[in-house]
């Protein structure tokens, strides 16, 4: 089918772009025009036209709380299984930042070197941080950083500032405490065979 | 030789390497050295000679500066000989701090420059030298711009106007600029940008570029200005912004109301710890209060009782003597009492007359006295035993009488006596029981009382109270709140509307402003576009022809002939051989005739007045636009401010009152809970008495009816006892009677016989007294009557004695029956009084007792809450992080007693700090996500730092509160608007600047052309033509910042009124507009980035392409051409297209009088170009007046074209000498 025929916005190219690469489009995002980007998408006339259009290759457009991400249409169940096991280390970064003491929301500006000194005065958050797997940073700084580029790799944060190394929480952000509170904690002790585990609704 | 004027010479004395240098230029001249012997050097010192200009001759950044390597000592000079048509003048440049110039009105003489050592002199002594000599020399010139002036001929000083190469026009500088532009160009290959450079060099001044690192600062403010805005204006922000304000308002009002409390807390703490020894003590004085009360109620209680019982006692003596008088008086009645007293009233009366009678009878029975006598104490005697036996049986029926009397007077006294113990015994009973009763009906009595007191007793008093007056003081405080709010919105409608009229005001003068500005300026373009259409069709109207043919014709045709036909271009002129000046052969004297004709100079000078008063036009459209703008603004500050500070007020008076709402409901509801928990406690009181009040009422109702059986009983004894007294009473009254009555018949008897022995003996007395005579009939009478007085005396006598008892108990006791009743009334009311004051003092004890009770209950309640609440809050609240929160507030806090106990204010303060911060954490969020939707250093300044303190976020919301009030938005977006007016504006005016050029580019292209056409190639046919031709520029950001400066022209005056205009009905137009402006700035923004380029310059423009044939080769329209032919061709064809760019531009910058001058043509390398092509580009040159100097790098033959050839040759000690070489110029 003609591109033409569904009379796509003219940046339909930089949404696919950002979003086959499993990225989302924040409404606060600023790089690379992501907030416009946010705005043709949410334009629901733009809106119908693309999911029409990415529909036919698969992608399915889903709308967030001011933000934007592709789910493909029949993924295997293994692909699904990956990708829960990525997730499974931002419970761990969710909690974290949960639990600073100025907690970290959409929108929170900061830079990693004030979450490792928060993290390096208190000791709780300090265990929470080093806890943190798939990281071999020594220090806590780099330890923040390393997180901090995960993150903004997975656009949910986005660096304002590479001189103060500041980072701004996109709206994508909201995703991921959707799938952490939709997580149901279990405790099974019937059938003589104890499970432990979690759930993703 | 030629009088034209031209740089004859320069000398060059301790110049750079050279000590003494003198080159003659007045011809083609050629160098010839190899490099770096200073050749380059050489040529730049003539090239400064025309252009002046230390900076732009080429010298590169790592070089010396011009100044420094050329002018090493004080005794450098640079000196330029200049032949005229009469005698040369030169020009001496030395370097005093900077380099300046003299004029010296002589020919060059190396004399007035050295002394006779061959030394240098200084330029003091150069210029004493000069003036002893007589020889004019000006003064010092300080600028190069003014040694440009004088040598251009434009200097207006009429000492130095002489010392002029040429004649400029106000283009002259393109002829220094062309000049060095052929100097500097080294590239072999043949670029139309090289010579898109070289013209637009040429035309441009320092101003006619357009910096683009400006404009895209001015874009991307205005970018970062509008995304602000637009986010600003996007439905989250706004949403965000409302929940922000909500929260805040929440946020506040929890926090004022954890202050209030931490202070009610404090207050209560701090009143526990002093109030502690105090309540204390007051409870104790309580208890002894109740005490004494208790003592002295008993005390006035039993003197009361002690009266009570005298009193009592008192009312039962009277009482039984009442009923005791009574009874005596009913038996009396029964005994017909009153008849026998009233009888025995008449007993006197019956005794006289029985007196009467007995003297009567015996003054008739005195005759017959001694009969009588016989007969009477017979009859005496018989009377006597009769009387004797009467006696006895009367006696001894009195003795009957007596006995059966005393008997019964015994058994009266039996029963009298059981009855009295009877009745004492019921006496001891009932009082007993009525003891019993009283103390009960007493208890009963209490209780009632008690409960009168209860029902009379305001519970929580002083609570109730307090929050009634609480509320009527916040009611009054919530009335005057809603007044002064009321006013303040009044005053809110009244500024809006102020303020709206006056936006109103501004908007319709800047429109009406926009409309005059835009007629005025349509009005100047149609008269531009008149001058316009003149110069355009002049060329081919009457007037270019003249132009061209006719020499001073302004003078002559131009003073007679219609403007109109001037510019017709259907009057195909020719020149007829006639010269005389004459109007169709009359001659007229034309020299008082007004010109009527304008030079093309005067048509331009009037298009650009017409552009520069459009400019002049706008340039104040701007500046009104400012100004409104400003006052647009001063009004938005002004009403801003005043609407922020009063909606501000309005919605501290409305938080206030909602808060006193709150606060009014909550008293309610505390005050409803007062007064249910009041109610409560009395019904609790109440049903403790009323509990107690039931089981006396039964006890009563059980003592009533054991009195009640008593009673009975009582009675029943009574009864039993009346009836055996009566029927013993009865049976000895019956055999009283009875013995009596057969005593009575045998006396009657007995009385019988001796009337009847009386009787006969009467008879026989009667006989004998018959016999004797006397009436014994009268005494008969007399003695019936006797016997009838007797017997009624007897009669009286038998009742004598109850009347007697009678009289005596009425004197004693039924007389003064009233007053014993009187007084037992008496002693009931004081009785009755004491009761009354037995219970009105109890009622009085009770409620005391109460009271004190109460008091001091609330004491101990007091006591035990204040000890309690001083250790929950040492246990469970002060170490917790709300007492650190709030410890300051706490701890300062003045003793003051308050509603609420310190348990419920330390529970209620970690409740309300949990919910605190649960809407704290909400409202961060809101505040960091709306943050978060601006640019980092957005022009709002909305930015919260990720640890940020609580105050820094109210901080924030205030400012955003502020922000919206004051409406500072709007002033944003009338800025920005503004700011897009402005930038659309500036950037038109630099494209319309930079694109009035372009015609000059089209001028000096068709010149050029025409130039090339001219040329005669005719001779070598080596190239046969060489055309050139002007394109649209292809540059994308030029071609944007034509788009906006065509929108703008289309447009008008951008004042984007539509500019995030969200009136639908009357700004879609605008808006349309605005958006088509802001969608050009977004391209072309993204442009210059892509592009990155540093300014758009007049050779961005215009794209120039070439043509060019040489032998069979043509190369075809194109941009660039690397390769024509050879190198020499090549060199050849670049050096005629630098000479016929010079030669065009000298053309064009030069006075149409000024004819006779000729300039050099500075082209460094032309070493291998062909001795052929030599002479031709020579001759070409030649042709147009233009004449050549060029470097060679060594003698090959070449140099034998030139007028004057120089060889370079470095010394031994480093010094460079220029020499002539000897050769003989074929002459081109």
């Amino acid at each position: 089918m003609e591109e033409n025929s569904f009379n796509l916005p003219k940046q339909t190219h930089d949404i696919f772009a950002v979003m086959a690469r499993g990225n989302f489009i924040s409404s606060n995002g600023t790089k690379d025009n992501m907030g416009r980007l946010y705005d043709i998408i949410n334009n629901p006339e733009n809106f119908d036209r693309l999911q029409a259009y990415f529909n036919v290759i698969r992608y399915n457009i889903e709308r967030g709380n001011n933000y934007f991400y592709f789910s493909k249409l029949n993924e295997p169940n293994s692909e699904l299984e990956k990708k829960l096991e990525r997730f499974e280390k931002y419970i761990d970064i969710i909690d974290l930042f949960a639990s600073m003491d100025n907690k970290i929301t959409i929108g929170t500006r900061f830079r990693p070197s004030e979450i490792a000194e928060e993290c390096n005065a208190n000791v709780r958050l300090k265990q929470k941080l080093q806890k943190i797997p798939l990281y071999r940073s020594e220090t806590l700084h780099n330890k923040v950083r390393e997180i901090c580029d995960l993150m903004s790799r997975d656009s949910f944060l986005e660096m304002e500032d590479e001189q103060t190394e500041s980072y701004k929480v996109l709206d994508s952000y909201t995703y991921l405490l959707d799938v952490i509170n939709s997580i149901a904690i279990y405790e099974e002790t019937g059938n003589g065979e104890e499970t432990q585990g979690i759930i993703y609704n | 030789m030629e009088n034209v004027r031209i740089l004859n010479r320069i000398v060059e004395i301790n110049v750079a390497s050279v000590k003494y240098a003198d080159i003659e230029l007045s011809g083609n001249t050629c160098f010839v050295g190899t490099n770096n012997f200073g050749k380059t050097s050489l040529q730049r010192a003539i090239l400064f000679f025309y252009s002046a200009n230390s900076r732009g001759l080429g010298i590169s950044a790592s070089q010396k500066p011009f100044e420094e390597h050329y002018f090493r000592y004080e005794n450098s000079y640079l000196i330029y000989e200049i032949k005229t048509e009469d005698k040369p003048f030169f020009v001496i440049v030395y370097r005093h701090n900077k380099l300046v110039f003299r004029f010296v009105d002589a020919e060059y003489n190396p004399d007035y420059f050295f002394n006779e050592q061959d030394e240098a002199l200084k330029i003091k002594e150069i210029i004493q030298g000069l003036e002893k000599r007589g020889i004019y020399i000006s003064n010092q010139i300080d600028t190069f711009e003014r040694y440009r002036n004088i040598i251009y001929g434009t200097e207006t000083d009429k000492l130095l106007s002489k010392f002029h190469l040429l004649k400029g026009n106000e283009k002259y500088q393109n002829i220094p600029k062309s000049i060095t532009n052929v100097f500097l160009s080294s590239k072999s290959s043949i670029d139309s940008r090289f010579i898109k450079d070289f013209i637009a060099n040429s035309l441009s001044t320092e101003n006619s570029s357009i910096k683009l690192e400006q404009v895209e600062r001015q874009l991307r403010q205005f970018n970062e200005k509008y995304t602000d805005i637009e986010t600003f204006l996007k439905k989250e922000s706004q949403q965000l912004m409302e929940f922000i304000d909500k929260k805040y308002d929440q946020v506040h009002m929890l926090k004022g109301a954890q202050m209030e409390m931490a202070d009610k807390l404090g207050s209560s703490l701090r009143y526990a710890e002093t109030q502690n020894d105090t309540i204390f003590k007051a409870s104790k004085q309580k208890e002894e209060e109740l005490e004494k009360l208790g003592e002295d109620h008993e005390t006035h209680k039993d003197q009361l009782e002690e009266k009570q019982k005298d009193i009592r006692e008192e009312i039962g003596y009277y009482d039984r003597t009442i009923r005791e008088a009574n009874k005596k008086l009913k038996e009396y009645k029964e005994k017909n009492i009153e008849q026998a007293v009233e009888k025995n009233a008449e007993r006197e009366k019956l005794q006289v007359e029985l007196n009467i009678a007995r003297r009567e009878y015996e003054s008739l029975t005195s005759n017959v006295q001694s009969i009588e006598m016989k007969y009477s104490s017979l009859i005496d005697q018989l009377r006597n035993d009769k009387t004797a036996y009467i006696n006895k049986i009367n006696s001894r029926t009195s003795d009957i009488f007596n006995h059966y009397n005393e008997l019964q007077l015994l058994q009266k006294n039996e029963f009298n006596k059981k009855d009295a113990e009877l009745k004492q015994k019921r006496e001891d009973a009932l009082s007993e029981t009525n003891a019993e009763i009283t103390a009960k009906q007493i208890e009963f009595n209490e209780l009632k009382s008690e409960e009168k007191v209860i029902r009379n007793t305001r519970f929580y008093e002083n609570e109730i109270k307090a929050h009634e007056m609480e509320l009527a003081e916040l009611r009054a405080v919530s009335y005057k709140n809603k007044s002064e709010r009321a006013i303040k919105q009044n005053m809110v409608q009244t500024l809006q509307k102020e303020w709206e009229a006056l936006e109103l005001k501004l908007k319709t003068s800047l429109q009406n402003q926009i409309q005059k500005t835009n007629n005025e300026i349509i009005r100047v373009k149609t008269e531009i576009r008149q001058i316009e259409d003149k110069l355009n069709v002049q060329h081919d109207a009457l007037y270019g022809y003249l132009e061209k043919n006719v020499k001073d014709w302004h003078t002559t045709i131009g003073k007679v002939v219609n403007e109109e036909l001037l510019f017709r271009t259907d009057l195909e002129p020719s020149l007829t051989d006639s010269k005389d000046v004459s109007l169709y052969g009359i001659k007229l004297k034309l020299d008082d005739v007004s010109v009527v004709s304008k030079s093309i100079e005067v048509y331009q000078f009037e298009k650009n007045e017409r552009l520069a008063a459009i400019r002049d036009l706008e340039e104040a459209m701007n500046q009104f636009q400012v100004t409104n703008n400003e006052e647009k603004m001063l009004a938005a500050d002004k009403y801003g401010k005043q609407l922020g500070e009063l909606k501000e007020e309005v919605k501290v008076l409305a938080y206030s009152l909602e808060l006193a709402d709150k606060r009014e409901k909550k008293l309610i509801a505390e005050l409803e809970d007062w007064k249910a928990r009041a109610s409560k406690e009395v019904e609790e009181s109440l049903s403790g008495n009323r509990q107690r009040l039931n089981i006396i009422e039964e006890e009563l109702a059980i003592l009533n009816k054991k009195k009640n059986n008593l009673l009975d009983d009582f009675h029943l004894q009574f009864e039993k006892l009346r009836v055996f007294n009566e029927e013993r009473l009865a049976d000895l009254k019956s055999r009283q009677e009875t013995e009596i009555s057969e005593l009575e018949v045998e006396k009657k008897n007995q009385v019988k016989e001796f009337e009847q022995k009386e009787a006969e003996l009467s008879a026989e007395k009667e006989s004998n007294f018959k016999s004797k005579g006397v009436d014994s009939k009268q005494i008969k009478q007399i003695d019936n009557r006797i016997k009838e007085l007797q017997e009624a005396l007897k009669e009286i006598e038998q009742y004598s004695q109850i009347v007697s008892d009678y009289l005596k108990d009425k004197r004693e006791i039924f007389d003064k029956l009233p007053d014993l009743i009187q007084k037992k009334d008496e002693y009931v009311r004081s009785a009755n009084d004491l009761s009354n004051q037995l219970e009105e003092a109890t009622r009085k004890y009770n409620l005391k007792r109460m009271e004190l009770n109460k008091q001091k209950r609330a004491f101990d309640e007091e006591l035990i809450e204040f000890n309690n609440g001083i250790n929950y809050f040492t246990k469970n609240f002060r170490e917790t992080p709300v007492y650190n929160k709030y410890a300051e507030i706490i701890e300062r806090a003045e003793p003051k007693k308050t509603n609420y106990s310190v348990m419920d204010l330390c529970t209620q303060l970690l409740k309300n700090d949990s919910h605190f911060n649960e809407e704290y954490g909400a409202f961060q969020r809101y505040v960091n996500e709306f943050a978060g939707k601006f640019r980092l250093d957005n022009h709002f300044n909305f930015m919260i730092r990720h640890d940020a303190t609580q105050a820094e976020y109210e901080r924030f919301a205030q400012n955003l509160r502020s922000f919206i009030n004051e409406h500072k938005i709007e002033l944003s977006i009338a800025e920005t608007a503004t700011q897009i007016g402005l930038v659309t504006d500036s950037i038109a005016t630099k494209v319309k600047e930079l694109s009035n050029q372009q015609d000059k580019i089209q001028h000096i292209i068709s010149l050029i052309a025409e130039d090339f056409k001219k040329a005669e190639f005719e001779e070598s046919k080596l190239i046969e033509f060489i055309k050139i031709k002007l394109e649209e520029s292809d540059n994308k950001v030029y071609k944007l910042l034509k788009r906006i400066e065509e929108f703008r022209e289309e447009n008008g005056l951008v004042y984007n009124e539509g500019l995030f205009n969200t009136d639908f009905a009357t700004g879609t137009k605008s808006r349309e507009i605005s958006n088509r402006a802001v969608k050009l700035l977004e391209q072309l923004r993204s442009a210059i980035k892509e592009q990155e380029q540093e300014e758009i310059r007049l050779q961005d423009l215009f794209e120039l392409k070439f043509n060019i044939k040489e032998g069979m080769n043509e190369t075809g329209w194109t941009h660039k051409i690397d390769s024509i032919g050879s190198t020499g061709t090549d060199i050849l064809v670049k050096a005629i297209i630098y000479i016929t760019l010079l030669h065009v531009f000298i053309k064009e910058s030069s006075h149409r009088s000024s004819k006779d001058f000729k300039v050099h043509c500075i082209i460094d390398e032309v070493g291998q170009i062909s001795a052929h092509y030599l002479r031709e580009l020579l001759r070409f040159a030649k042709n147009r007046n233009i004449m050549m100097i060029n470097g060679l790098p060594n003698k090959s033959g070449l140099e034998s074209h030139y007028k004057y050839t120089y060889q370079f040759r470095r010394e031994d000690n480093g010094n460079v000498r220029i020499f002539p070489s000897i050769v003989t110029e074929v002459q081109a």
